[in-house]
Formats: structure tokens, C-alpha cells, sequence
């Protein structure tokens, strides 16, 4: 899992059924002081945990999969966690 | 697997049920000599580590979920064990 912070939001015209109802956002990944450290990528928020601006820690590759409820979605980045503070 | 130092806590109270009861760390992955490596990570304590802690960090898929007996864990990141001592040489260099 990585630290990243919601810059955008995707909106899509047509989806997958498995991501309906799910939003996408661009998130950028960071360090703990809150600089940025790779590219940004999109993440599915499968529990509409976040919102643009939050510190988020998102899961990638195959257990990005496990944070649906059916545990089958293609995504390889969704989020987990909406960070209050990291200390 | 990775060597890893854990440098912070995350602090969180929205989150995927999965996350709930266990601690989670940022992770900064060192060399055998203690140097930094890379970028941070962020993973979920198995083994009541703390900061400050160098420790071995990895996983597999699907391996968070048969370790808590879960039926979804969206975690990629453990922290396997903790590490006491590091036997190592630098292979470039001869050893004394």
C-alpha cells in the first residue's frame, strides 16, 4: 500500500458494470511529508471513503481486487483508508 | 520480501473493514547497511512492531487474507517479522 493524495476525479460515460456506482479519482502518490514521489495514477474508491484534497492509502495489484464487496473488480488501485493524520 | 525501517504511524478512522484493530505504518525499505532505498510504503503489522523497528516487509496475494482469516483483505503490505541482527558483507568489498 502507498500514501497518495486525491488531485482529481474521473468521470466516465460508460463503465464496467463491476465499477458502477464507484467513483475514480486521480490520485498522486506521496511521502509522509507530503512530497510527491512517482506518477499519478487512477484509483477506484470502492467504499466512497474519499474526496478530492484527502490524504488517502491506497492498495495496488491483485489484492486492490479484495476492497469490493464481491472481491472481483478489474482495478489494480483502489482505496482503503481516508488518512486523518499520520504521526 | 524487504528490509524496511518504520519511520510513522497512519492514523485513520474511515476505512475499509479490513483495516479495523490494526495498526498501519509507513515503511521506509533500507539496504542491509541501513541506508534508504527507495520510496515508503505503507503496510499492516502482523507481528506487534513499532517505530523505529527495522523490519521485513512483503506479502503476496491473497496472503493477508488467510493470515487474519478474513474473507476480503485488500492488503498488500505486511510486516513479517522484526529484525534483531543482519549478518551481511558487501559482496564488492572483501571481507576482513
Amino acid at each position: 500500500m502507498k500514501l497518495g493524495c486525491v488531485v482529481g476525479v474521473v468521470w466516465a460515460s460508460r463503465k464496467v458494470k463491476e465499477l458502477e456506482g464507484c467513483r475514480m479519482y486521480i490520485v498522486q502518490p506521496v511521502s509522509s511529508d507530503g512530497a510527491y514521489t512517482d506518477m499519478p495514477l487512477v484509483v477506484a474508491d470502492p467504499r466512497g471513503l474519499a474526496a478530492p484534497g484527502d490524504t488517502v492509502v491506497f492498495v495496488t495489484s491483485t489484492d486492490a481486487t479484495q476492497a469490493f464487496d464481491s472481491g472481483y473488480a478489474p482495478v489494480n488501485a483502489s482505496i482503503v483508508e481516508l488518512v486523518d493524520e499520520v504521526s | 520480501m524487504y528490509l524496511a525501517k518504520i519511520t510513522r504511524r497512519v492514523v485513520a478512522v474511515e476505512k475499509h473493514p479490513a483495516y479495523n484493530g490494526r495498526a498501519v505504518y509507513v515503511v521506509q525499505p533500507v539496504l542491509p547497511d541501513g541506508t534508504v532505498d527507495g520510496n515508503e510504503w505503507v503496510a499492516v503489522d502482523y507481528v506487534n512492531a513499532g517505530i523505529g523497528d527495522t523490519v521485513v516487509c512483503g506479502g503476496a496475494p491473497g496472503v493477508a487474507k488467510t493470515v487474519f482469516d478474513i474473507e476480503r483483505a485488500p492488503i498488500r503490505t505486511l510486516i513479517m517479522a522484526i529484525v534483531e541482527t543482519i549478518d551481511y558483507h558487501d559482496l564488492e568489498t572483501p571481507a576482513q
